[in-house]
């Protein structure tokens, strides 16, 4: 994955959160307009950032979403809790098309409907409220200056063209090319505003002709403003039009771009002398064109030039008519037009030969456009869009190897079909299915669009008029946007640099590891002075080596300590989501719940603060299902209608504690306890002496459910015996109280970090276990005398309680007696294991050591019984019991 | 520094920026008969090209470039 | 030499982005978080050939940022382009009105980005 890519997943998520975030808060202040520019602000830049990679249905999504989002902060849409669920349901597809990225590098092919969907029903609330969704090409082209400005050719000043130029054009012309007047009146503070004019115009290509007026206002030099701009630049230039518009584009209300007809560039010029031609010539030649005589025509033409003055007017005619004879043979209109001003010596009045040739294009003035239905329109229109769509089917049909260029070509005739009758709501699926097709690299996507769509064609609507300028210009927009997007392939590089740093997780965790090596060699240099002691019997040396132990020994500590820093990140991580989450189920559910969170800025260890995170979120659906009554019912008893809900987390000496209270109808004993011995989790006995703390505690044994209806929420087949054995599996304990009536406190205690654990070493069949020393509440000798056996199973009465006693090589299943010491006493460890203790008979207790434990991985990560294992400072490696899943 | 000024020559070269217009107009009010050199010169900002169409000046040489000689030829022949 | 471009956007990842595309097209590039960072760096004596800025960012947009760079001694005839996604041709009006000298719309790929540059830009 390249480094913008990474970039942008890890500032999206940054920016998916606060778009929820958001949203929470303008639930409790819908009308707030900076809550609402700062959510159009999240929404925009990540809508903007998405668009430099290839993720059309996110783009597509974010870009629904941004065009809502700037209705909303407009106020032409109002904010409301429908909104916001879409809202947020289309954020959350966004993050699951991230969390796709995050694995595969890109997003699958199966988004496509997922984001239609989403895509229209924002649009449907955009434009349920009278909003008119113009898509942003389309707007593009309604800037166009073309049917604005429009002035025609003959309104154009006296252009004082040499007569090469205007016949080079009149050919240029004849010949197919369109030839453009331009003439840009920059405003007159534009170098105000970082513009040059005059290199702007100078990049207009193909520029046949140019010329700068200056209106200089001021009388003297010495009153000229040379900082306010006085000129009018005029040019022509064959460049297409969409290049002149895309260079001017800045600055669209500054020009004027007017097409020339060929024969306008038809002006003769010279000294006019009445003399110089006579009616006899005049009538001769005319009478050649008649009877097209067309080569004698032209001789009698050349040697009246040869004996007449080049300068002259006259001279200029003839020369043009060689010119319109040679270029337009078949204009004899034209001709003979141009020949019969030799008679008055006036300059040819092309109007009329021109408004024959129809050329409406850039003479377009706005008339009201007339929407009609595709069927009453011409045949020959409607043939020609059928025509065109047919093509493209059956160009889609063929086989072959599809290169993007060639998909890409078609989506935009498709586009500029649908885009010239106005059918603008087509042209986001099309762009669409152009995506899909390029992910595919198939034309199917775009092929079958075309055949769910062909169905639809009858009532396209259609603005006669605009069509024809609407499809050139689109077609064109439409490749330049396909350019940009190609060119955005390649990019890698640095990040803006800042004080925070945001590290890979692997690299935090490669340093832990290595810290965690680091230890453990540590721990073999009292090994080390041992054996020089006892080995090679220096104690000098031996001496020092102990003495550079507690150096480095500091030095890793400090290390360790410094590296679990990093480690720790904030609970509002996880608290984060609850805001959402809560406001989800309630709803769901029709409760009223204010969240209450606290001390979100505690900090725990990430994979603590990881861990955490489930069993949360099901305390908190628990909470929220079983615990805080529906409002009528809690306006029954007395309680305000809104339940409260708080979740509260607090630092206590290593340790972090979570609290999630509620005040709803709290947990009854007595139906816990019935429940529990009707699924015989209890038997008579205790049902009977069972305290109601013990009772409440219940709702922890494995396979107990309260709920009497298992709903969609908490239902899920997981109990809270679940959220404990995820707790304990993070040296975590979890607690409950709860009074009837009054509500219910969950609590759970963690340690700050797991990183470092301190072990027992034990000895039992001859190998060594790390045992962890949280659990151990004491070690003692029993002797073999007062070990009692009592329904199969031993016990010993410790301190004037009974105390049952297990083997370790019972519970692992080795087939071998426990050893015991000289005096036949037995090694036990007592155990606290879910709030009772219980002894354990092992051959010999060691050491205790701090160590890294690693969770296991692979086959062995199955295997129950085991939390993980340790290297130790020798070397070897320490599995590290697990008593809780053991016993 | 794109215009040169030698006593009653205005030397341009490479690009001309906006700023350069201020200067250029009050060295014409000091020099009303200032010849101008554009040999080296490949673009002048907007605001010296109508310093230069307001004064006229004697080009003693056109640029090398031959589209800003194109342009300004005809404006200060 | 080198163009230097001053590259303002709240986002990094545009940053990122565009920034790379210019070095690649041998501007130098100094970047800024916002209009505030922005107009700091500009009152500390960063001169710039050209501005590139977001519209739409915390503390101080680009809108505010450009007005206030003009009056700035050195920045009056300064080109800035605006860089945003704005569909509507709302913001780039506003944009021009407060004295920019044209817009970029994102995402801006290489060619196309090193093209409006040279347009405005003389000697890029």
């Amino acid at each position: 994955m390249n480094s913008l890519l990474e970039q942008f997943l890890s500032e999206a998520r940054d920016f998916l959160q606060g778009i929820g975030e958001k949203l929470m808060q303008l639930e409790s202040d819908p009308t707030s307009t900076p809550l609402m520019a700062e959510l159009f602000r999240f929404v925009h830049t990540l809508k903007g950032n998405s668009g430099l990679f290839d993720f059309p249905e996110m783009t597509c999504v974010l870009h629904a979403s941004e065009d809502l989002m700037d209705a909303v902060r407009n106020g032409r849409v109002n904010y409301s809790q429908t909104l916001a669920d879409q809202l947020l349901e289309a954020m959350d597809f966004v993050g699951s098309l991230m969390d796709e990225i995050e694995i595969t590098g890109k997003t699958g092919s199966n988004h496509f409907a997922t984001s239609t969907e989403l895509t229209k029903a924002l649009r449907a609330l955009l434009n349920a409220h009278n909003a008119v969704y113009v898509p942003v090409a389309i707007e593009t082209y309604t800037e166009d200056g073309l049917a604005v400005k429009a002035i025609s050719w003959s309104e154009l000043p006296e252009l004082d063209l040499p007569e090469t130029v205007a016949m080079g054009l009149y050919r240029c012309s004849i010949d197919g090319e369109t030839v453009f007047w331009l003439e840009y009146t920059p405003e007159p503070e534009c170098f105000f505003k970082g513009e040059d004019p005059f290199f702007l115009a100078r990049q207009i290509p193909d520029t046949a002709w140019r010329h700068v007026i200056l209106n200089n206002t001021s009388s003297t030099l010495a009153e000229m403003d040379v900082f306010s701009s006085q000129l009018v630049f005029q040019l022509l230039t064959i460049a297409p039009a969409v290049e002149l518009d895309d260079l001017f584009r800045y600055v669209p209300d500054q020009i004027h771009r007017v097409k020339i007809p060929a024969l306008a560039f038809v002006k003769p010029n010279g000294r006019k002398d009445s003399q110089a031609i006579d009616d006899d010539f005049i009538n001769n030649v005319l009478a050649l064109l008649d009877k097209d005589e067309i080569e004698t025509l032209i001789r009698t033409i050349n040697t009246m030039l040869e004996l007449s003055s080049p300068e002259l007017w006259s001279s200029s005619v003839l020369r043009w008519a060689l010119q319109l004879v040679d270029v337009e043979p078949e204009n004899k209109s034209a001709q003979r037009t141009l020949l019969n001003t030799l008679r008055a010596q006036t300059p040819p009045d092309w109007s009329s030969s021109i408004m024959e040739m129809n050329e409406p294009r850039d003479m377009v003035t706005v008339m009201p456009s007339v929407s009609v239905n595709l069927s009453e329109l011409s045949d020959t229109l409607l043939r020609d869009f059928n025509v065109v769509i047919n093509t493209q089917r059956e160009i889609l049909s063929l086989g072959g190897t599809w290169s993007a260029g060639r998909l890409k070509s078609i989506a935009a005739t498709l586009l500029g079909c649908y885009r010239a009758v106005q059918k603008l709501h087509e042209v986001e699926s099309i762009e669409s299915a152009l995506q899909l097709a390029l992910t595919k690299n198939s034309p199917e996507p775009l092929l079958d669009w075309l055949n769910n769509s062909s169905a639809s064609t009858q009532e396209l609507v259609f603005t006669a008029e605009e069509a024809p300028i609407i499809v050139s210009n689109l077609a064109t927009q439409n490749e330049v946007k396909f350019g940009r997007r190609t060119e955005d392939a390649v990019i890698t590089g640095a990040v803006a640099a800042s004080k925070m740093l945001k590290v890979d997780q692997d690299k935090i965790d490669r340093l832990m590891n290595l810290i965690g090596e680091m230890v453990v060699a540590k721990n073999a240099l009292p090994y080390l002075a041992n054996r020089a002691e006892t080995v090679f019997g220096v104690r000098d040396l031996a001496r020092e080596i102990k003495a550079q132990y507690a150096v480095i020994n500091r030095v890793a500590e400090e290390m360790q300590d410094t590296i679990m820093q990093v480690r720790m990140m904030p609970v509002s991580f996880i608290f984060q989501r609850f805001p959402r989450m809560v406001r989800d189920i309630s709803r769901k559910l029709g409760k009223e719940v204010e969240l209450v969170l606290e001390g979100e800025a505690t900090e725990a260890d990430k994979n603590i603060i990881e861990a955490l995170s489930d069993p949360l979120i099901h305390i908190v659906r628990n909470s929220l299902d079983h615990g805080l009554e529906m409002p009528d019912v809690r306006l029954a008893v007395g309680k305000s209608v809104t339940g409260k809900l708080l979740i509260r987390a607090s630092q206590e000496s290593d340790r972090v504690l979570i609290e999630i209270i509620d005040d709803g109808k709290g947990i009854d004993p007595e139906i816990i306890k019935h429940k529990a011995y009707e699924k015989g989790l209890i038997d008579e006995t205790t049902l009977e002496r069972i305290s109601d703390q013990d009772a409440v505690n219940l709702v922890f044994a494995a396979g107990f459910s309260t709920a009497d209806v298992i709903s969609d929420l908490s239902g899920r087949g997981v109990g809270m015996d679940v959220v404990r054995s995820a707790v304990e599996k993070v040296n975590g304990t979890v607690g409950i109280e709860s009074e009837v009536g009054k509500g219910t406190r969950l609590y759970l205690s963690l340690p700050l970090s797991m990183a470092v654990t301190n072990v027992m070493i034990i000895q039992s069949n001859q190998q060594i276990f790390g045992v962890p020393m949280d659990i151990v509440v004491e070690t003692v000798r029993v002797p073999h005398s007062h070990i009692q056996r009592i329904k199969q199973k031993q016990t010993t009465v410790l301190r004037g309680r009974i105390v049952p006693l297990l083997s370790l090589n019972d519970l692992l299943a080795s087939n071998v007696e426990q050893l015991p010491n000289e005096d036949n006493e037995f090694a036990t460890l007592i155990l606290r294991v879910h709030g009772e203790h219980v002894g354990i008979l092992v051959d010999e207790f060691r050491e205790t050591v701090d160590i890294i434990l690693k969770p296991m991985t692979g086959i062995l990560g199955g295997l129950a019984g085991y939390s993980g294992a340790a290297l130790l400072g020798d070397g070897s490696v320490l599995m590290v019991l697990n008593p809780r899943e053991l016993i | 520094m794109a215009i040169e000024y030698k006593k009653s020559l205005a030397v341009f070269d490479d690009f001309v920026g906006v700023e350069d217009a201020e200067a250029l107009l009050e060295w014409f009010q000091k020099n009303p008969k200032g010849k101008v050199n554009f040999t080296t010169c490949t673009h002048i900002h907007a605001s010296n090209l109508q310093v230069l169409m307001a004064v006229k000046p004697p080009v003693v040489a056109w640029s090398k470039d031959e589209d800003l000689q194109l342009w300004l030829e005809p404006l200060l022949r | 030499m080198a163009k230097t471009i001053l590259l303002v956007d709240d986002s990094v990842t545009m940053l990122m982005s565009v920034k790379n595309n210019l070095e690649i097209a041998g501007f130098k590039v100094e970047t800024a978080e916002d209009g505030v960072k922005a107009l700091a760096k500009l009152t500390a004596g960063l001169k710039p050939d050209l501005i590139i800025t977001d519209i739409n960012m915390p503390n101080m947009g680009g809108i505010e940022l450009i007005k206030k760079a003009r009056v700035l001694p050195g920045f009056r005839f300064m080109p800035i382009l605006t860089l945003t996604t704005e569909a509507s041709q709302g913001k780039r009006d506003e944009g021009k009105a407060a004295g920019a000298t044209g817009w970029l719309v994102k995402p801006v790929g290489g060619a196309d980005l090193l093209k409006i540059i040279k347009q405005v830009l003389p000697g890029a």
